[in-house]
């Protein structure tokens, strides 16, 4: 899945990264180094997403971002701070970004929330209507909250519930160990040590266990992916 | 104070004693010169009679205590050829002549014990001989006058002496108190804390200023430093953030396995890196007050509830048993910076903690009958020395048997900053159940 890309950052070695990084992965960038060459940009041409510094000369980021949406550009927007604290993220958000990274990130989590985003905005993820999810032969029940794999009926804590229905709902995408806190536990910040590791590996446990094929991935460097593969 | 209290009042009982002495040698002096004065007056009296009208006159104003013989303190005697005239004696005292009154023992009458006297002996023109003097009171009745004054004194002395030592001691030491409540506010990190300064120009408003002067610079050095770290940090994301980048494009393109441990053990170290640098910052942000205020009534029992089933995988994992011993309270706090809190004091007690991890949330009553929301991770394991405690608190300091192991060291600081932030507290201290171990209690106004 490639698409382009709309990078407005000021600082060229980041940047280099990031462009270098999205071509690796088939994607095309577009970049801009300040805030007004960004709007431009954005309101002009037709981007799949748009990756935006929330510090830049010119214009600042929140501004360009108030100013797209204004102007009625729905392309969905990754918000990028070195500021780091959650008033930020609300701010952010508020303002209309559609996700939000603290510099310093990982590639990896960049590339996963991208991924994320534009299997959103094509209208791939399940509604939250949907009341079975499925993946292969995995299926759980939102009603019912019921999971099976196949014939066989497994029995969850309801956190481990919510992290699976995520991941159902992400099926096929890298999920990243900060999505997974941000959504299944509401936490913003990183504890640091491997917790979701083991939460994963838990829930792995229970959905691979003893089953020909499995349907959870560990992706080097960036998270984890539900699919079958 | 105790011995401030005693010099004051040893002091106050020895002047009076010494004033008391002299006032007695003052008054026998007086005493003994008006009874000499009285023996002088007595004598030319008689001395008048018998120039008028020779002996007969003399020995009729002795008998009838005419005049200054009148006072029955006076007793004279006129001894010669005939018999011996006597006044308020029973019998001649024996006295050598002299110029001034001279100490006599005399008898004056049947059945009374020999009195003490000053007395002048004379001969007359005819040859009789003339005594005059005046019994005087006993050295020891004024004696017993003045050790009952002397006594009354001391009392008033020992009571005066402790209410001024009280007085002078009450004063002192709520002075003092005031300073060093200052100055322990001052300790416990809230370098805004001043002595309200009195004006007396004293001492005390000296070390007061002193105080102030001192907690202000205290202030603007850790300011400071607060500030150099928070920069340091900011300015080292940049590079850490492309250091991350670099290696995961490395990452991306090598195949050799041996590349690729080197370059994911790298990646760990960047991403701990960063994760301390982002700490850090935001210790400095808390401590600048530069947070929003995002505080809403929140149960504490839910926030740990949440962490200790997100940590409980990871514990049964390190073999430790983690349980949650929670009571609803309510506290005005942010769930997100309570949270990460929380996260940091139950992740130190699982890498330092030993076999049983216990998070408990409640309300105490502290000395001043103050309401706190507490929230308590209690283990079992090597504990923080006593005096290490106020150091594991600050940032960057990891104590001696803790450097070993994984950790940035800034955990405890910042939970120590989000308690201040919330003007709470953060304490370390032992179980209460006397067993080693450490408890690390977050207070919140409830």
């Amino acid at each position: 899945m490639a698409g382009r890309i709309l990078l407005v950052e000021d600082d060229q070695q980041i940047a280099d990264y990031i462009v270098s990084g999205l071509a690796e992965e088939g994607f095309t960038v577009d970049r801009a180094d300040n805030g007004r060459d960004g709007l431009f940009l954005a309101t002009d041409s037709l981007f799949d997403l748009v990756v935006l510094d929330r510090m830049l000369p010119g214009m600042d980021g929140l501004a360009l971002l108030k100013a797209m949406r204004a102007a009625d550009v729905p392309t969905p927007v990754i918000l990028l701070s070195a500021l780091g604290s959650t008033d930020d993220r609300i701010s952010g958000l508020t303002a209309g970004a559609d996700d939000y990274l603290s510099k310093p990130f990982s590639f990896g989590e960049l590339l996963a929330r991208i991924h994320a985003l534009l299997r959103r905005a094509a209208g791939g993820v399940r509604q939250a209507q949907e009341t079975t999810l499925r993946c292969a032969d995995l299926e759980l029940d939102r009603l019912t909250r019921q999971v099976k794999r196949g014939m066989r009926k497994i029995a969850l804590q309801p956190r481990e519930f919510r992290l699976l229905e995520y991941m159902l709902m992400h099926a096929g995408e890298v999920v990243t160990r900060t999505m997974l806190l941000e959504a299944v536990w509401d936490y913003h910040f990183d504890p640091g040590t491997n917790v979701i590791d083991v939460h994963i590996s838990r829930l792995r446990r229970k959905i691979d266990d003893g089953e020909v094929r499995a349907l959870f991935h560990t992706v080097r460097g960036a998270g984890y992916r539900l699919a079958v593969d | 104070m105790l011995r401030l209290m005693s010099a004051i009042f040893v002091l106050q009982v020895l002047s009076s004693a010494l004033a008391i002495l002299f006032l007695r040698g003052q008054m026998l002096d007086v005493v003994r010169i008006d009874r000499e004065r009285q023996v002088i007056d007595v004598r030319d009296d008689l001395l008048a009679a018998y120039y008028d009208g020779g002996r007969e006159e003399l020995a009729d104003f002795i008998t009838a205590r005419r005049g200054s013989a009148a006072d029955p303190a006076v007793f004279i005697a006129l001894t010669g050829k005939n018999a011996p005239v006597l006044s308020n004696l029973l019998r001649v005292p024996t006295i050598l002549p002299a110029a001034r009154p001279q100490p006599v023992a005399v008898q004056r009458g049947v059945g009374q014990p020999p009195a003490e006297g000053l007395a002048l002996v004379g001969q007359l023109p005819d040859g009789e001989r003339l005594v005059v003097g005046v019994v005087s009171l006993s050295e020891r009745r004024i004696d017993l006058a003045f050790a009952t004054a002397a006594g009354l004194t001391i009392a008033i002395s020992v009571l005066m002496a402790l209410l001024s030592a009280a007085v002078v001691g009450i004063v002192i030491s709520r002075r003092t108190h005031l300073i060093a409540e200052t100055a322990a506010e001052l300790a416990s990190g809230n370098f805004g804390a001043r002595v309200p300064i009195e004006g007396t120009g004293d001492g005390f408003d000296h070390l007061r200023r002193q105080l102030n002067l001192m907690a202000e610079r205290i202030g603007e050095l850790v300011a400071q430093l607060g500030a150099v770290s928070g920069a340091l940090a900011h300015d080292l994301r940049s590079p850490v953030a492309r250091l991350s980048a670099a290696i995961d494009l490395a990452l991306a393109r090598v195949e050799d396995p041996r590349a690729i441990e080197a370059l994911q053990s790298a990646r760990a170290d960047a991403d701990a890196l960063r994760a301390m640098l982002e700490t850090a910052l935001e210790i400095s942000m808390i401590e600048g007050g530069v947070v929003e205020d995002r505080r809403r009534p929140l149960d504490l029992a839910a926030v740990a509830e949440d962490l200790v089933e997100l940590y409980d995988p990871l514990a049964e994992q390190s073999g430790v048993r983690l349980e949650g011993r929670l009571e609803a309270v309510t506290a005005s706090a942010d769930r997100e910076l309570v949270s990460r809190a929380l996260a940091n004091l139950i992740d130190n007690a699982l890498k330092y903690g030993g076999k049983t991890v216990t998070v408990s949330t409640g309300m105490r009553r502290d000395a001043n009958d103050v309401l706190w929301a507490e929230i308590a991770v209690e283990d079992n394991g090597v504990g923080i020395a006593l005096a290490d405690r106020a150091r594991a608190v600050e940032r960057f300091v990891r104590l001696d048997d803790a450097r070993t192991r994984p950790g940035g060291g800034l955990g405890l600081a910042m939970v120590a900053a989000v308690a201040r932030l919330h003007g709470g507290s953060f304490e370390l201290s032992d179980p209460s159940s006397g067993s080693k171990g450490l408890v690390a209690t977050l207070r919140l106004p409830c």
